[in-house]
């Protein structure tokens, strides 16, 4: 398996907070990744440092080297903007826009225009035409698995989707802008069961074109979906291995301990 | 049974002091209505004044309040939004916008007459724009800034963090989500504080009294350098007179065209916010 995202050294403070310490990580193209641990452990954090979010928070500082595939995209170079078109996230709460199905998804693929040459990075794009624009609309919605459900009301406003609803509308959303990565940040804690495993299917299914890493909250979703589990600490990446390792036979202790319910 | 009547006590007081304000503000409308209306006909509001201000009508001092009114909107708003979007999306934390924000806080409070003496002195003698309406224009565009900050901040801030961060996690640029989220959401905050401010800035008379407004015009102002009659001047003019019991239905006519044009500017705001009120809650 080749690698998709390396991690070497990553340390995050907010102001005197220090929120990630040390971490050290690999996570392979095309498979699901888990990232478990107690609240406050540092999770989102992690995931948030991955698309450069945290640039966003002020009083947020970040060393360390996160490359995503072989580049480094803390460099003084690096076009954070670049960075986000190509990294996807799904965020805990599902927030659409508040505008038309066919809009959120549109919005941001007619921003970004259409690549003529993949290999080049964005460097030479064209518009969209109102066809390419409504196709690739629908083909983000099937991938998603919810066109079914609203192709007869795309002008609709997606507020009025429910809630499992909108959270695939938001996937289809980042997969407009055809990411390489997928990061999930407990995508389905405010989603019923039926909901959840609805996402569930499709984050399996989204594997085989993107890697997908996935912060989540339920022990068993991780069990269920992932094929390697991370478990974070206090900051610190206490171990990280096949999902199946980690939940029948952890290497740590504090794996053991949290996995089995022993930890708050 | 004692605190039963003390309650009872409480609750008249409370409900007499609401009545004595729903009453003055029922006097002063119903009086200027009553008095008002018997002037208003399609010449008062068409024709110049004849004779004095005892015939003819209002119409210079109805253009001139609409000219003044649409350049300060065309000056404060742009000024006003981009402000708020800078503070509030751009430089939250910076030692300018702090001081910046004090400085909005602190100029809402500044007496008009204030503003009019900074009009005269900076505007009309130092910069030599003399007696105008841009005098004016800009000098009551700085007495409604600070409403107008306030208002779109407050309408800018009320857009969840959340719709930004999903803006910006699809690769789109800042101000690609300012232009595209942030202000179509708080368009109708920034609309409602706008309207809401213009209609203060269309009663005031001090900051033009020094800087550009005239009690008589033959003509229409012919440009922005040029002079201007408005309602809220003429009317205090006319007041203050001393042989004011002869234009005394001129002055209730023109107090009630004033009033009724800011009770409808208000009136677009709350419609305007109470329409938006439901596609936007978040
Ligand atoms: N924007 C921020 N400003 C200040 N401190 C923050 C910020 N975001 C996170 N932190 C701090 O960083 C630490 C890690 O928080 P993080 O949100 O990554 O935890 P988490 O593992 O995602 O928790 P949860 O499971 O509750 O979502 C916490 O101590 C938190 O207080
Ligand atoms: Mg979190």
């Amino acid at each position: 398996m080749s690698e998709s995202i390396f991690v070497k050294d990553l340390n995050v403070w907010f102001d005197k907070n220090h929120a990630l310490k040390d971490v050290n990580i690999t996570i392979p193209k095309n498979e699901i990744t888990a990232i478990i641990g107690p609240s406050g452990c540092g999770k989102s954090t992690f995931i948030r440092c991955i698309n450069r979010m945290n640039d966003l928070v002020t009083k947020c500082k970040v060393t360390g080297e996160v490359k995503v595939d072989g580049q480094d995209i803390y460099d003084k170079d690096v076009d954070v903007v670049e960075v986000r078109k190509n990294i996807g996230m799904v965020f805990q709460k599902p927030n659409p826009f508040p505008k038309s199905i066919f809009e959120n998804i549109a919005y941001a693929p007619r921003i970004h225009g259409k690549d003529e040459d993949k290999s080049l990075r964005g460097t030479k794009v064209s518009k969209y035409s109102k066809k390419e624009l409504s196709d690739l609309v629908e083909r983000s919605l099937r991938r998603a698995a919810l066109w079914g459900e609203v192709k007869d009301r795309m002008e609709k406003s997606a507020y009025e989707l429910s809630g499992g609803q909108q959270q695939r509308l938001c996937i289809a959303r980042a997969l407009a802008v055809d990411p390489q990565v997928i990061l999930f940040d407990e995508p389905c804690s405010a989603l019923d069961p039926i909901a959840t495993a609805k996402i569930e299917d499709l984050l399996v299914d989204l594997k085989k074109d993107y890697t997908v890493v996935i912060v989540t909250h339920n022990m068993q979703q991780a069990a269920r979906v992932a094929d390697k589990t991370a478990f974070f600490y206090l900051g610190e990446l206490i171990e990280f291995s096949e999902t199946k390792k980690i939940f029948e036979s952890p290497g740590e202790k504090l794996t053991e301990q949290y996995i089995t319910g022993r930890m708050g | 049974m004692r605190r039963r009547t003390k309650e009872r006590l409480f609750f008249l007081l409370f409900r007499g002091c609401a009545l004595v304000v729903a009453l003055a503000l029922l006097i002063i409308v119903g009086n200027i209505v009553l008095l008002g209306i018997g002037t208003i006909s399609w010449e008062f509001l068409t024709q110049f004044p004849k004779r004095n201000f005892t015939d003819g009508g209002i119409f210079p001092a109805i253009v001139g309040t609409l000219y003044l009114m649409t350049l300060v909107m065309l000056i404060a708003v742009p000024i006003g939004v981009f402000t708020a979007v800078y503070i509030s999306e751009y430089q939250g934390k910076s030692r300018f916008a702090n001081w910046l924000r004090v400085a909005v806080n602190n100029l809402a409070g500044v007496p008009s007459i204030v503003y009019g003496l900074l009009g005269l002195g900076m505007l009309v003698l130092f910069f030599g724009w003399g007696f105008s309406l841009i005098a004016s224009a800009v000098t009551l565009a700085f007495l409604v800034l600070p409403l107008v900050i306030t208002a779109s901040r407050e309408a800018i801030q009320a857009v969840p963090s959340s719709l930004r961060e999903a803006s910006l996690a699809l690769g789109t640029t800042k101000w690609q989500t300012i232009r595209h989220h942030v202000l179509p959401y708080s368009l109708p905050g920034i609309l409602t504080g706008v309207i809401l401010s213009l209609s203060r800035a269309a009663g005031e008379t001090a900051p033009i009294l020094l800087t550009g407004v005239v009690l008589t015009k033959s003509i229409l102002p012919q440009d922005i350098w040029d002079t201007f009659m408005a309602m809220p001047f003429q009317l205090y003019a006319l007041a203050t007179q001393t042989v004011f019991e002869k234009t005394q239905d001129f002055q209730y006519g023109t107090a009630l065209v004033l009033l009724v044009m800011v009770v409808l500017m208000n009136l677009v705001a709350i419609i305007i916010r109470n329409k938006y009120r439901e596609k936007y809650k978040w």
